[in-house]
């Protein structure tokens, strides 16, 4: 299954609803929806509390018909990576479900994770066997199935690769993690030589796609990847000459083998043939100057 | 003994190439099909196919050579073959039920001391499974047709492959005598070995071209070049000079498709292992939009309103067949863009894109274009110019990836040539 496009030209849905906006990405989403001129409402964690047992009325009481949903909240690694919180995840995707049967939405979108495929693919496209082997890709995994046998609406899945940027919450391993230590200590510390090689996503570029699934009012699966792999030792290193400042990139003795993950972005092309990625250099610098900005004021 | 009278009966590719092959080494022949139109068509000397050599053929056949579209005059033929193209959907599915009626009706017509040879491509176990003709006179005959090169090789084939009911027995001797006429070594073996051994040798091919995609891809990466180390694998006797070794974009034209679906499904029921098949039609699949990755990365994502130029639609020179063609494909992904084609034997459908034009030439193809991509490796495509096309495009990226052109001259000439298993030229910084 790949991506397909119910509109040929981009058209304007009534409404957004983000849930998990208060995130990174849900910010953003909605700050973007707006400036295209599409009415979009945030909802996080605060307005609806989607792990409660009351989540799926309080959630259908907040839509109209016709809204587009993208389902963005989710707990994150960073906040637990234990069965507690996969089964607080799958209470949310269980409440959103359940909201989709009472108020008949347009679309909706869920942003799932490159975690539910496993490393002993490097090169991953939609064809590419989910086969998670952690919690956390466990749970969007089961999330996807959920939405796609009980959620009543036409169904987007986004498995988005790592995404970096200014205003991440997470202080996971890589650009995000590097440009805070580089900033803050000076200087960046990599598991063993950072050989692995990742692709990594852009925000904005992020934002721009789920935006354009929105207006195609598109289903299906697809991967959101640049098809561009660097190792953490390139990243360090951009970061390193583009901080303005001394940073010492450093190694250290290496715990796990060396692992590496390729994105095959065939079906992004062919579903958004003038997509436009931000380089690696470009993103980080552009986060830079976004992180820079944000200390001043 | 009297030098047999022969029939084909199906005048599509396969029936036509092999009915004046067989003609051409002095049998007398009658070609039937049972489509009129057909017949006048191949009467008038309007030939449904583009083979090289084909026409030349047919006419030194002369009187050898004639066409009807009465089965009845299969009825003094000592030798029938059956050889109608067997047509395959876009999965590679194969669609027997023409060949079998057609079968059947040839069967009616003929006498009843006739050979019967079935020369479209079947699956194993379909010619012993037909039970219409006398198993000591009912053999399969594996088919060589290769498009662009089908006159050649039904002409002068590396051997002949039998398939028949008892290997064991000797083959009757009106087909012997026939078979003996071209000179080449007779292999018979059991109908069943004979079917599989016509898709094995297809499955060597793309297992050829599959090793050669992956180590081209590879040497795109790391700055090493296809075209230095191929030649190097020719010179191996356990690899050998002909071997299928020029990457490529996907396995198209349907044949092999057909023969991958077959041994999968095969393997399916019969419980054995066929992860490398698999491999192969993924590595098909993946190698299948190179030009569309290429151009997203040097000129969509690159270029507002962008116009892409295409050279060839064939999925392969010397041909008019379009199935599953890279160039096709290609065309209905550019949708959203301003596109125009040209190739020197398909008239493009507008079907495949409302926005295409079509040129009347290959220059005239490029003119203004910001890139261009050439999918067919025509032979007239190889004369271009590389500091003409420079000339007259407005952009500088080719995407080649048989290098039709010349590599040198297109890099001299300041383009951006793009081309497989070669390392790629850097893509310039905005």
């Amino acid at each position: 299954m790949t991506l397909a496009h119910a509109h040929s030209e981009p058209r304007k849905p009534t409404r957004v609803v983000v849930l998990g906006a208060g995130g990174f990405l849900g910010r953003r989403l909605v700050e973007a929806c707006r400036r295209a001129d599409v009415p979009a409402v945030g909802l996080s964690s605060r307005d609806v509390d989607l792990a409660d047992a009351a989540a799926a009325g309080a959630l259908a009481e907040r839509l109209h018909p016709h809204d587009v949903v993208v389902f963005l909240a989710a707990l994150t690694p960073d906040k637990g990576r234990d069965s507690g919180t996969l089964m607080r995840n799958l209470a949310m995707a269980r409440a959103v479900c359940e909201a989709t049967r009472r108020v008949q939405i347009a679309q909706l979108i869920y942003a799932s994770s490159d975690a539910v495929y496993s490393f002993a693919t490097t090169l991953i496209s939609e064809d590419t066997p989910a086969a998670a082997t952690d919690l956390y890709g466990a749970m969007h995994r089961t999330r996807e199935l959920m939405l796609a046998s009980e959620a009543k609406a036409p169904l987007a899945i986004l498995r988005l690769t790592a995404i970096y940027g200014a205003g991440d919450t997470h202080n996971s391993y890589g650009p995000n993690r590097f440009l805070r230590q580089a900033l803050g200590e000076g200087r960046v510390a990599l598991f063993g030589d950072g050989e692995e090689r990742r692709d990594h996503l852009y925000v904005t570029d992020a934002v721009a796609l789920i935006v354009e699934v929105v207006m195609r009012g598109s289903t299906g699966l697809l991967n959101l990847a640049t098809g561009q792999s660097f190792t953490f030792r390139a990243a360090a290193d951009m970061i390193a000459t583009s901080s303005g400042r001394t940073v010492v990139v450093t190694s250290s003795a290496r715990q796990n083998p060396v692992s590496h993950r390729h994105f095959d972005i065939t079906n992004l092309v062919r579903a958004f043939p003038d997509m436009r990625f931000k380089s690696l250099a470009e993103g980080l610098a552009a986060t830079f100057a976004d992180m820079k900005a944000e200390a001043r004021g | 003994m009297k030098a047999p009278l022969v029939g084909v009966a199906g005048m599509t590719h396969l029936g036509l190439v092999s009915g004046s092959a067989l003609a051409g080494h002095g049998f007398e022949v009658v070609c039937f099909d049972r489509d009129q139109a057909l017949v006048a068509r191949l009467e008038r000397r309007d030939w449904p196919v583009l083979e090289p050599g084909l026409d030349s053929l047919i006419c030194a056949n002369g009187a050898r050579q004639r066409f009807t579209g009465t089965a009845k005059e299969l009825a003094s033929c000592d030798i029938v073959y059956v050889a109608p193209d067997v047509p395959t959907d876009d999965q590679g599915r194969t669609e027997l039920s023409g060949l079998t009626a057609l079968i059947r009706d040839v069967a009616a017509a003929m006498n009843s001391e006739a050979v019967l040879v079935v020369l479209s491509q079947v699956p194993p176990g379909f010619t012993r499974g037909l039970g219409l003709w006398p198993s000591e006179r009912l053999f399969y005959q594996v088919e060589t047709l290769v498009f662009g090169q089908a006159v050649e090789r039904a002409m002068k084939p590396e051997r002949i492959i039998l398939g028949c009911a008892d290997p064991g027995a000797p083959v009757e001797p009106r087909y012997r005598a026939l078979l003996t006429a071209f000179d080449c070594p007779i292999m018979p073996m059991r109908y069943e070995s004979a079917e599989l051994a016509k898709i094995s040798i297809n499955c060597c091919l793309v297992a050829s071209l599959t090793i050669s995609n992956t180590l081209a891809e590879l040497c795109e990466r790391i700055g090493a070049d296809w075209a230095e180390i191929a030649p190097a694998l020719r010179l191996d006797r356990r690899i050998g000079s002909y071997a299928y070794l020029s990457p490529g974009l996907g396995i198209s034209g349907g044949n092999l498709e057909r023969d991958l679906g077959t041994v999968l499904s095969l393997s399916k029921t019969h419980g054995t292992e066929s992860g490398l098949i698999t491999a192969v039609v993924r590595n098909s699949r993946y190698r299948r939009h190179w030009a569309l990755r290429q151009l997203h990365a040097r000129v969509l994502s690159r270029v507002a309103d962008p116009l892409i130029a295409i050279l060839g639609v064939t999925y392969k020179e010397n041909t008019r067949s379009i199935k599953n063609s890279p160039a096709v494909a290609l065309i209905h992904q550019l949708i959203d863009f301003r596109i125009r084609v040209f190739d020197p034997a398909v008239r493009p459908s507008p079907q495949w894109h409302p926005g295409m034009t079509v040129a009347d030439d290959a220059l005239a193809c490029c003119d203004g274009a910001d890139a261009m991509v050439i999918l067919t490796a025509w032979p007239q495509f190889r004369s271009l110019r590389p500091s003409e096309l420079r000339g007259r495009m407005h952009g500088r990226v080719v995407i080649d990836p048989g290098s039709v052109l010349d590599r040198a001259a297109a890099t001299g000439a300041g383009l951006e040539h793009v081309v497989l298993g070669a390392p790629s030229p850097a893509q310039p910084q905005q």
